[in-house]
C-alpha cells in the first residue's frame, strides 16, 4: 500500500472532525429555525432533488483500496461542496455557517487532492462540478440543506473511520 | 502671481540637501525692476539665494541649496524687499524623513471564533513620512518554495500594525507565505517571510477547570486530595490536544508543580499530596498535539481546598 504521511492522516482526521462539528451546528440551526430536524423524513424529497450520497466503498476497512479511496473521498467532498454552494442564500442567519462549512469542505478536498498529486495517483485534472441540485423553493433549499449536510456527516464518519484505520 | 517656487525634490532624506528656485515675473507691478530675491526657511533669517540672474524675458530667478534638511517638515518662503519690510511671493512645503526599515517580529494567529488569520508586526523606526504597510501573502505547498494562488493584499487600518486575513482567502491545512511590505516616497522594504499553515498557529483557549464534589459514600475521603474535571474549549474541540496542569499552595513564594501530558477532556481527575496549605491554586493549559500548535494561555486560577 502507498505510504501516507502521518501528518497528512492527522490533518485529514482533524479536518473531518472540524467539518463534522460545523455540520452539527448547521443541522442544529436548521432544526431550530425551520423545525426540519429529521433527515430521514426527507428521503423522498432527496430523490426528487437529486441530493447525492457519495460512495466510499473503497474506504471500508474490509476492502480498503487506498488510491480509489482517496479518489472517492475527493470526489465526495467535491460533490458536497457543490451541494453547499447550491444552498447559497438559504437565509441570513445560516449563511455564515454554510459559507464556513463550504470553505472547510473545499479545503479538505484540496488536502486530499494535493496528497494524491504527491503520490502521483492523479489520473486526470480536478473533477468538474457535476449538475448540482436546483432548489426551486425556500423549503426545497432548507430541506436540501438538511439532507446534504446529514449525508455529508455520514460520509465523513466513514472517511474518519477509514483514515483512523490508516493512522 | 508674482513669484513661484520650484523644489527639485519636495521630499528628501533627513539631512540631505534641497535645491529650490524662485522666479519673479517682470510684470509684477509695484516691485522694483530687478528685485533682490530672498529666502526664508520656516521662521529663520531672510537670506539671499546662492545665485540670481535675469532671464531673457525679464524674469528674475534665484536659486538656493539648503545643504542639510534637518526639519522633517518645513515651509520655504520666497520674498522680496518692499517698502521697509518684505513681501512673501510664494511658499513651498518641504518634507524630510527616512525610507522604511524592514518591518520585524511578524507573527500570526488563527482565531477559530472569527475564522480569520490575524498578523501583527513591528513597523520599525519612525520615518517621519506617510508610510504604507501591506500584509502580503500567497498560497504555497510544503516548503513554501513556490507560489500557488495569490491572496489579496491585506491593508491595515490607519496607524495599525496588524491585519486580519478573511477565512475565504485562507486554504487551511496548506502552507502559505506571509510578509509585510512597508513603502513611502523614499523607498520600500519587506519583512522576512513566514511560511505557515494557519491551523498550526491557532489561538487556542484553555479548557474550563472545574472542581468535582465526590460523594464520600461512593469514594472514601482521602486527606490532601481533590477532584477535578475539564472540557476542551468548544471551538477547538475538533483538534487533538495535550494539556498540562499546574498547582501551587497559597503560600508566599510557593512554587508551581506541573502535571504534564494530560488529555484535553477529563470527567474525573484526582490530585493528591496537597498537604502544604489549606488552599491551592490550580490552572490548566493545552496545546494541539501531535500536530503542531501553540500553547493556550493558562486558565484562570481555581482556588480549591483539598480534603482534610
Amino acid at each position: 500500500t502507498l505510504p501516507l504521511p502521518r501528518s497528512f492522516l492527522l490533518k485529514s482526521l482533524e479536518q473531518a472532525r472540524k467539518i463534522q462539528a460545523r455540520s452539527s451546528v448547521l443541522l442544529e440551526q436548521l432544526c431550530a429555525v425551520y423545525k426540519l430536524c429529521h433527515p430521514e423524513e426527507l428521503v423522498l424529497l432527496g430523490h426528487s432533488l437529486g441530493i447525492p450520497q457519495a460512495p466510499l466503498s473503497h474506504c471500508s476497512s474490509q476492502a480498503l483500496q487506498l488510491t480509489e479511496c482517496l479518489s472517492q473521498l475527493h470526489r465526495g467532498l467535491f460533490l458536497y461542496q457543490g451541494c453547499l454552494q447550491a444552498l447559497a442564500g438559504i437565509s441570513p442567519e445560516l449563511a455564515p455557517t454554510v459559507d464556513m462549512l463550504q470553505l472547510d469542505v473545499a479545503n479538505f478536498a484540496t488536502t486530499i487532492w494535493q496528497q494524491m498529486e504527491t503520490l502521483g495517483v492523479v489520473a486526470a485534472g480536478q473533477p468538474t462540478q457535476s449538475t448540482m441540485p436546483a432548489f426551486t423553493s425556500a423549503f426545497q433549499r432548507r430541506a436540501g440543506g438538511v439532507l446534504a449536510t446529514s449525508r455529508l456527516q455520514s460520509f465523513l464518519e466513514t472517511a474518519h473511520h477509514a483514515l483512523n484505520h490508516l493512522t | 502671481s508674482c513669484g513661484h517656487i520650484r523644489i527639485s525634490v519636495p521630499i528628501v532624506r533627513l539631512g540631505d540637501p534641497v535645491m529650490a528656485s524662485c522666479t519673479v515675473s517682470p510684470n509684477c507691478s509695484k516691485l522694483d525692476r530687478e528685485p533682490r530675491i530672498l529666502w526664508r526657511l520656516e521662521d529663520g533669517p531672510n537670506q539671499p539665494g546662492d545665485k540670481q540672474w535675469r532671464l531673457p524675458d525679464g524674469t528674475q530667478e534665484s536659486t538656493i541649496t539648503l545643504p542639510h534638511m534637518n526639519h522633517t517638515k518645513a515651509f520655504l518662503f520666497c520674498l522680496v524687499p518692499w517698502a521697509n519690510s518684505f513681501q512673501v511671493l510664494d511658499q513651498a512645503e518641504i518634507r524630510a524623513g527616512y525610507p522604511p526599515a524592514s518591518p520585524s517580529n511578524l507573527s500570526c494567529l488563527m482565531y477559530l471564533t472569527t475564522n480569520s488569520l490575524v498578523c501583527q508586526w513591528e513597523p520599525g523606526p519612525e520615518t517621519h513620512l506617510p508610510t504604507n504597510f501591506t500584509l502580503k501573502s500567497f498560497r504555497s505547498r510544503a516548503d513554501c518554495q513556490y507560489q500557488e494562488d495569490s491572496i489579496p493584499d491585506c491593508v491595515p487600518g490607519d496607524r495599525q500594525n496588524t491585519c486580519s486575513i478573511h477565512r475565504k482567502h485562507l486554504l487551511l491545512y496548506q502552507n502559505m507565505v506571509i510578509w509585510v511590505q512597508a513603502e513611502n516616497v523614499l523607498g520600500t522594504s519587506e519583512s522576512p517571510k513566514l511560511c505557515l499553515d494557519p491551523m498550526d498557529v491557532v489561538k487556542l483557549e484553555p479548557p474550563e477547570l472545574q472542581a468535582l464534589d465526590i460523594n464520600p459514600d461512593l469514594v472514601p475521603r482521602q486527606p490532601g486530595c481533590l477532584w477535578l474535571s475539564w472540557k476542551p474549549w468548544e471551538p477547538g474541540g475538533f483538534m487533538e490536544q495535550e494539556c498540562e496542569l499546574r498547582y501551587q499552595p497559597q503560600l508566599r513564594g510557593a512554587n508551581w508543580t506541573l502535571v504534564s501530558h494530560l488529555p484535553s477532556s477529563k470527567d474525573q481527575f484526582k490530585l493528591c499530596g496537597l498537604h502544604q496549605a489549606p488552599v491551592y491554586t490550580l490552572q490548566i493549559r493545552c496545546i494541539r498535539s501531535p500536530l503542531p500548535g501553540l500553547w493556550s494561555s493558562w486558565s484562570p486560577g481555581l482556588q480549591l481546598r483539598p480534603s482534610l
